[in-house]
């Protein structure tokens, strides 16, 4: 019993974990640039909401500043992305990416305070349901439809319109892209700017259920890798089912007394099996 | 042609500023006392109250004419939290000449520097020490309470004073302390005759905490003793609050114990109690005036972090006062060595250095309890924890 009332409570965990890695990977499927500054960009426009919110301005108005912001901060990221390594590999993106998220959390953490936490406004914090002697609040249920939402609207997008072909085109082969006439920069700003909004806006939801520092919340990005990871850095149904399963399996986890110090690696774990078994296809000798 | 003047003007002034500086450097250990300190001014663990706090202090017995004559200069290094940084700033004091180190605030200081201090036979009257290093070396001896004996003070309130019969701990470890939690929640069942009803060592410092709490729901716990840091007590009482769980007592250390958790989680209406390193900072007593009056004139934020920066500086200036003759780094540890206990009204237990091998001076601390988005303080008279 106790085993299924801790898997539901991961659930607020997992939801969170898959908004994360949606949004990592809408970045990665969008612009071919593995993120490690996702969630250090949305931590950045949520603690900005929180301080014009503190401040005494209106939720509302707060919000929709914080998700300026992290589009902002993830608009200049893709700057610099564009202007000087829109040729570049995706290790070399992806090590720009890492030394943005060392720079922002240092940054993040001067602006914002390290030690003393904030308090995140949770409009959503009364229980919706109680299941299994676990009472499930709004805010699971909100943070579940809205990574629904995260992983089918791309897909869509994606898929069936015209602007998600050219996205695609865009990622697949930028040069090409721009030599039969499409706005790469423009549009790829455009790209980042959404991914970094959609990134505050997970992390405005599921911070006060968090670890409420500027820190914590920026490594958020370990679960969300792990999460894009089960998905194979493709598919969004999967990195959907990832990051709830990750949450579901830390939340079982911790009531298994021989597995709980190990709580922390079995994602990792987990990953390692998932990839073993989508690779057992592959003839590794034969990829050198 | 008049700037270029002004500017070979400055930079000549500067050489000379420079040139003074570094001779000063050489021959200032004859007119000076200086005194060291470890602090994080920035990074993770920012602590600079502390040091602005003991600052004043040195500045107000200067200002009263010295020690033996002599002022006392206070140098402050910055570690960043960054242990090689705690270790380089140690030798950096250690170079400059400190007789010894007072109103240090870091939370690596101890384990990296442990072995260099006693090497170098510099004592450290600590202000804030949060590792088991810090109470188990004969060259350390902290101000505050400490992590481990807190743990056993507030655990034996709940069954002491709040008759709580089911007490569960989750605890996270921190690489390092696992020994130290384990002896600290032995002794309370030592002392109470009470045996834990869940001990659960593995909460992780991130992540959703409700798999905890409904573990101890359903184990029946009234009391619940919970360690980690400041950040994750608001999710903690948070997620307690949406399970239900009113009729508890949670029982909560000293990092908690901060204006910025009382206003995240007053209005919760939960029972919630911590454990205070020294007098209680909040409360507005006889007590606590001294400090209040000098952590106002330092300009610093009035915390129980600045509570020690105040005590260990203070009580250094007094034994140093002990002292005749030249004040070398011999002559302070034989001052702190043979020193008659310092008995504070902030304090439970009176504070000394003394020659032991290890030193946790401090074994009193009083129990604030939520009330509203106030933290108040309990019970007037310090818990102190008997040997056991």
């Amino acid at each position: 019993m106790l085993q299924l009332s801790a898997a539901i409570a991961g659930l607020v965990t997992g939801g969170a974990y898959a908004l994360m890695g949606l949004s990592t990977l809408l970045t990665y499927r969008l612009v071919a640039v593995v993120n490690f500054a996702q969630a250090a960009v949305g931590a950045f426009g949520a603690f900005a909401m929180v301080v014009l919110h503190d401040a005494g301005l209106p939720l509302f108005p707060a919000v929709l500043c914080g998700l300026v912001v992290g589009a902002g901060v993830h608009m200049g990221l893709g700057a610099v992305m564009v202007r000087w390594f829109a040729e570049a590999s995706e290790g070399v993106k992806a090590a720009v990416t890492i030394a943005a998220f060392t720079g922002l959390v240092a940054v993040g953490l001067r602006l914002f305070g390290a030690q003393h936490p904030h308090r995140f406004p949770s409009p959503f914090d009364s229980p919706a349901v109680t299941v299994g002697g676990v009472v499930v609040t709004w805010t699971a249920v909100v943070t579940m439809a809205l990574a629904v939402l995260f992983a089918v609207l791309p897909t869509m997008l994606l898929k069936r319109t015209r602007v998600g072909l050219l996205l695609r085109a865009l990622a697949e082969r930028p040069t090409t892209a721009e030599l039969i006439g499409v706005r790469v920069p423009r549009l790829s700003l455009v790209v980042w700017g959404t991914a970094g909004a959609a990134s505050a806006l997970a992390i405005m939801i599921v911070a006060p259920q968090l670890a409420g520092d500027f820190g914590s919340q920026a490594l958020l990005i370990t679960p969300a890798l792990a999460a894009a990871l089960v998905g194979g850095f493709r598919s969004f149904a999967w990195t959907f089912v990832g990051g709830v399963a990750l949450g579901v399996l830390q939340g079982l986890a911790s009531t298994v007394v021989a597995l709980q110090q190990y709580r922390g690696v079995l994602p990792f774990l987990v990953i390692l099996v998932v990839l073993l078994w989508t690779r057992r296809r592959d003839r590794w000798d034969s990829m050198a | 042609m008049i700037r270029k003047h002004l500017r070979a003007g400055a930079a000549l002034a500067a050489a000379a500023l420079t040139a003074s500086a570094v001779v000063g450097c050489g021959s200032g250990g004859d007119d000076t006392i200086k005194i060291g300190a470890v602090a994080g001014l920035t990074g993770q663990f920012i602590t600079a109250e502390v040091a602005k706090t003991a600052q004043r202090v040195f500045d107000d017995a200067n200002e009263a004419g010295g020690v033996n004559g002599k002022k006392i200069e206070y140098i402050v290094k910055d570690d960043a939290g960054n242990p090689q940084r705690t270790a380089q700033v140690a030798r950096e004091l250690a170079d400059a000449g400190v007789v010894a180190m007072a109103g240090s605030a870091s939370f690596t200081d101890c384990d990296v520097n442990d072995a260099f201090y006693r090497q170098q036979k510099i004592s450290s009257v600590m202000a804030v020490a949060a590792t088991p290093k810090c109470f188990q070396s004969p060259s350390i001896a902290p101000v505050n309470v400490g992590p481990f004996t807190l743990m056993t003070a507030v655990l034996l309130h709940a069954t002491q004073k709040l008759n709580d019969k089911n007490v569960c701990n989750f605890s996270s470890l921190l690489p390092g302390n696992e020994e130290a939690v384990k002896e600290a929640l032995a002794r309370w069942e030592r002392l109470s005759g009470q045996k834990l009803k869940v001990n659960d060592l593995t909460v992780p410092q991130s992540g959703d905490l409700t798999p905890y709490l409904l573990k101890a729901k359903q184990a029946g716990c009234d009391a619940i003793l919970f360690n980690p840091a400041e950040s994750l007590v608001v999710p903690w009482l948070q997620a307690a609050k949406t399970q239900g769980m009113d009729d508890v007592d949670f029982l909560l250390l000293a990092p908690a114990y901060t204006d910025s958790v009382a206003k995240a989680v007053g209005g919760l209406g939960l029972n919630v109690y911590a454990g205070s390193e020294f007098e209680p900072f909040t409360a507005e007593s006889l007590a606590n005036k001294g400090w209040r009056d000098t952590v106002s004139r330092a300009g610093a934020q009035a915390t129980a972090f600045s509570q020690g920066g105040y005590l260990s500086a203070k009580f250094l200036v007094e034994v140093l006062k002990t002292i005749d003759g030249d004040v070398t780094r011999d002559s302070v540890n034989a001052a702190l060595r043979d020193m008659t206990p310092i008995e504070d009204p902030m304090l439970g237990t009176p504070w000394e250095f003394g020659p032991g091998q290890t030193h946790a001076p401090n074994q009193g601390s009083k129990i604030v309890r939520l009330t509203g988005l106030r933290w108040v303080v309990v019970d007037d008279t310090f818990v102190t924890v008997p040997d056991a």
